[in-house]
């Protein structure tokens, strides 16, 4: 092997990549900064409307409010932003109507929402059933609801601690149990249980990505400037030249692949964490989004691994392209061939089995997730890297004999992989 | 005493197309080309001209027949043959997002010019065919005219006893196309065996030591300018060439 002329060739085809925007924006620039800057927006937007929401005055009616439950208005005025109409209780006959009107308000949001107290026949003074009405279509409403069922909680239970005491009951013998939940997973565990599922799908599909542009422009589009001749002439062995193009597009992909996962992770950790601890009310000690060191190395794996099939996939079927166009959409099916079974795999009761680690990509996305999650499986470690290396073997034996072929390096075969298989197979067609 | 440089035997070409069929595009060449001299390939668009050199250049495998370059074959020894030639045409475009100097590197030690001399190298070419001031700009920035000196540049970076030039003045106005060739003739006087395709009558007078006239994929006549003169009785190359490519009923171009 001429490494020398390898060499050269490869980190020629990378300096003209890096001069090229549409390399550093496919290949660097949107797998490094798609998801920190998504996830920025997604942040934002949801600090924003929540925000919004929380300062809203909420356009409350209550009716029927009984005297027992009095403390319920000043609950609401403690919460703030609540504006309370109330209506006396109503007689059986305009009950149903006056529901009517008000859900009728509701709709065209000329109100946010309304409790309607029915005195219960049986039971304590003060003992009602209550109606609470609200638009779920409709945030303000939502966020009065909100308001009213905090309000309506604290009263009740204030309520029955005063019927209790008057019959000589305290807390603790009335209150029979309580539930505790408990979660059991780490934040930890759960942050790599959500970076799992995610990680994977975005992995493999900036890896294609990454790999894409390099392929085409590497075959089809040197066709299209003119410079395969001038590079056919360099003194070297076509397969020589044809490999320092090979490890350029998977270095790319890998890149792409290895970027985006790095940018994945910090983004988690920097928007994410504190969004979903926002969200769920907690002190932000909810989600720790950290990779077991031990996956990093599997990541590495997986990118390399990704991207040499990948690229060596795209490379030869953009062999048969002739101008950059015609290489994009010839390399396109490869690329949702790829991507679309990825998305089918994002079920979390997917088990790892050593049959699936027989089938290169599938293998790859559970491999990732479960090193992700800290398992190491060495059975499909081992089977994943011998089925994908035997998959990138047979790629790499494909272009060879694809490119030896002297029209299909110059240019002139007129058609497919498919039409030039056929054509191999069956020497009389043409 | 100069030595034969190239020898090409008995040459075919042949390929299918879709619309034509089977075309044979090159029949049976025979020729040689010696040290510092410019031995033309003169004939019409489509005549073979460009298959034949691509042909010796290795780009293209030859059907029937062979080449040789400083006695390397261009079947067995693509690479010693690439290594002993630079290879120009108006199709071999560059790099357009390298710099002129970067291209040159990259020519010449892919083409196996020694490393330690390889910076001088470049820069020696640069300065002789006038790249100073734009060798450190991207190819894609720079005029047609200074994009066609790197590019005979890099086809003579690596210091190749033989250059092929097919048709290098295509496309080109006057002054650059005149001094193109005043540059071929200087590579000639620096004792490089050249092979110049042209269809340019007035191009091939001026530059060639010795002509073949091809016709169809077949040489029809290959000597020194005077010498076809005598065998033609004519006195004008123009007037050679179309005694030579007129009532010959090949069929070369067609299916067969």
């Amino acid at each position: 092997m001429d490494w020398t002329a390898i060499r050269l060739l490869y980190l020629s085809e990378l300096r003209s990549a890096l001069r090229e925007r549409s390399v550093l924006i496919n290949g660097i620039l949107i797998p490094l900064l798609m998801y920190p800057l998504m996830m920025w927006v997604m942040f934002s937007a949801i600090l924003f409307v929540t925000a919004r929401t929380e300062s809203f005055a909420s356009r409350v009616e209550i009716a029927g409010l009984p005297a027992e439950h009095r403390g319920l208005l000043e609950r609401l005025e403690e919460e703030g932003r609540v504006d309370v109409a109330e209506v006396d209780a109503l007689p059986a006959a305009a009950a149903a109507a006056y529901r009517a009107g008000i859900e009728e308000r509701l709709l065209a949001d000329d109100l946010d929402a309304a409790l309607i107290f029915e005195p219960a026949a049986a039971g304590p003074p003060g003992n009602a059933a209550v109606s609470l009405l609200s638009n779920g279509s409709s945030d303000q409403s939502q966020t009065a609801r909100g308001r009213l069922e905090r309000a309506l909680s604290a009263e009740r239970s204030d309520w029955l601690d005063r019927i209790a005491s008057r019959h000589g009951l305290e807390g603790a013998e009335w209150q029979v149990f309580e539930v505790e939940s408990d979660n059991l997973a780490t934040g930890i565990e759960m942050g790599q249980f959500v970076m799992g599922m995610m990680i994977p799908l975005f992995f493999v599909i900036m890896i294609a990505n990454g790999c894409l542009y390099p392929a085409v422009d590497s075959t089809a589009g040197e066709r299209e400037r003119n410079t395969w001749e001038t590079t056919s002439t360099l003194a070297t062995r076509r397969i020589h030249i044809v490999a320092a193009k090979y490890l350029y597009v998977a270095t790319m992909g890998t890149v792409a692949g290895a970027l985006n996962a790095a940018a994945m992770v910090l983004s988690f950790r920097t928007f994410l964490a504190p969004l979903l601890a926002r969200m769920g009310g907690g002190d932000g000690s909810g989600f720790a989004f950290e990779l077991p060191l031990r996956s990093l190395p599997v990541l590495l794996l997986t990118a390399v691994l990704l991207g040499a099939l990948i690229g060596a996939g795209m490379m030869i079927l953009a062999a048969f392209a002739r101008t950059f166009k015609e290489g994009q959409s010839t390399v396109t099916p490869l690329y949702l061939l790829v991507v679309f079974p990825v998305v089918l795999l994002n079920d979390p009761s997917l088990e790892f089995t050593p049959p699936l680690a027989a089938i290169p990509v599938v293998n790859v996305v559970l491999l990732l997730r479960q090193a992700i999650a800290g398992n190491l499986l060495w059975l499909q470690l081992g089977i994943t890297m011998l089925s994908n290396a035997a998959a990138i073997a047979g790629c790499l034996w494909l272009a060879s004999r694809v490119l030896r072929v002297e029209e299909v390096a110059t240019g002139a075969f007129e058609g497919n992989l498919f039409q030039f298989l056929r054509r191999q197979f069956h020497p009389s067609a043409r | 005493m100069s030595t034969i440089q190239v020898e090409v035997q008995d040459l075919s070409k042949s390929f299918f197309d879709q619309s034509r069929g089977e075309v044979n595009a090159v029949r049976n060449v025979d020729f040689e080309c010696r040290s510092g001299e410019i031995f033309g390939l003169l004939g019409a668009n489509g005549a073979g001209k460009t298959t034949t050199l691509r042909m010796i250049s290795t780009v293209l495998q030859p059907s029937t027949g062979t080449a040789r370059v400083l006695g390397h074959d261009v079947l067995r020894e693509p690479v010693e043959v690439r290594r002993n030639l630079g290879f120009y045409s108006a199709s071999t475009a560059l790099y357009p997002r390298l710099t002129a100097r970067e291209t040159l590197t990259l020519f010449a030690r892919v083409n196996k010019y020694p490393a330690e001399r390889t910076k001088d190298r470049v820069e020696e070419t640069i300065e002789r065919f006038g790249l100073g001031d734009y060798a450190g700009a991207r190819i894609e920035k720079l005029s047609t005219g200074m994009k066609q000196k790197v590019s005979i540049a890099r086809t003579v970076v690596h210091d190749p006893p033989v250059l092929i030039f097919d048709e290098p003045t295509v496309g080109l106005d006057v002054l650059n196309a005149l001094d193109l060739q005043k540059g071929i003739q200087e590579l000639r006087d620096d004792g490089k065996t050249i092979l110049f395709s042209t269809h340019i009558m007035s191009e091939a007078e001026r530059l060639c030591d010795r002509i073949a006239i091809i016709d169809k994929g077949r040489i029809r006549a290959c000597d020194g300018l005077e010498g076809l003169r005598a065998a033609t009785s004519r006195h004008y190359l123009e007037d050679i060439f179309v005694h030579y490519v007129t009532g010959n009923d090949d069929t070369a171009d067609e299916p067969k």
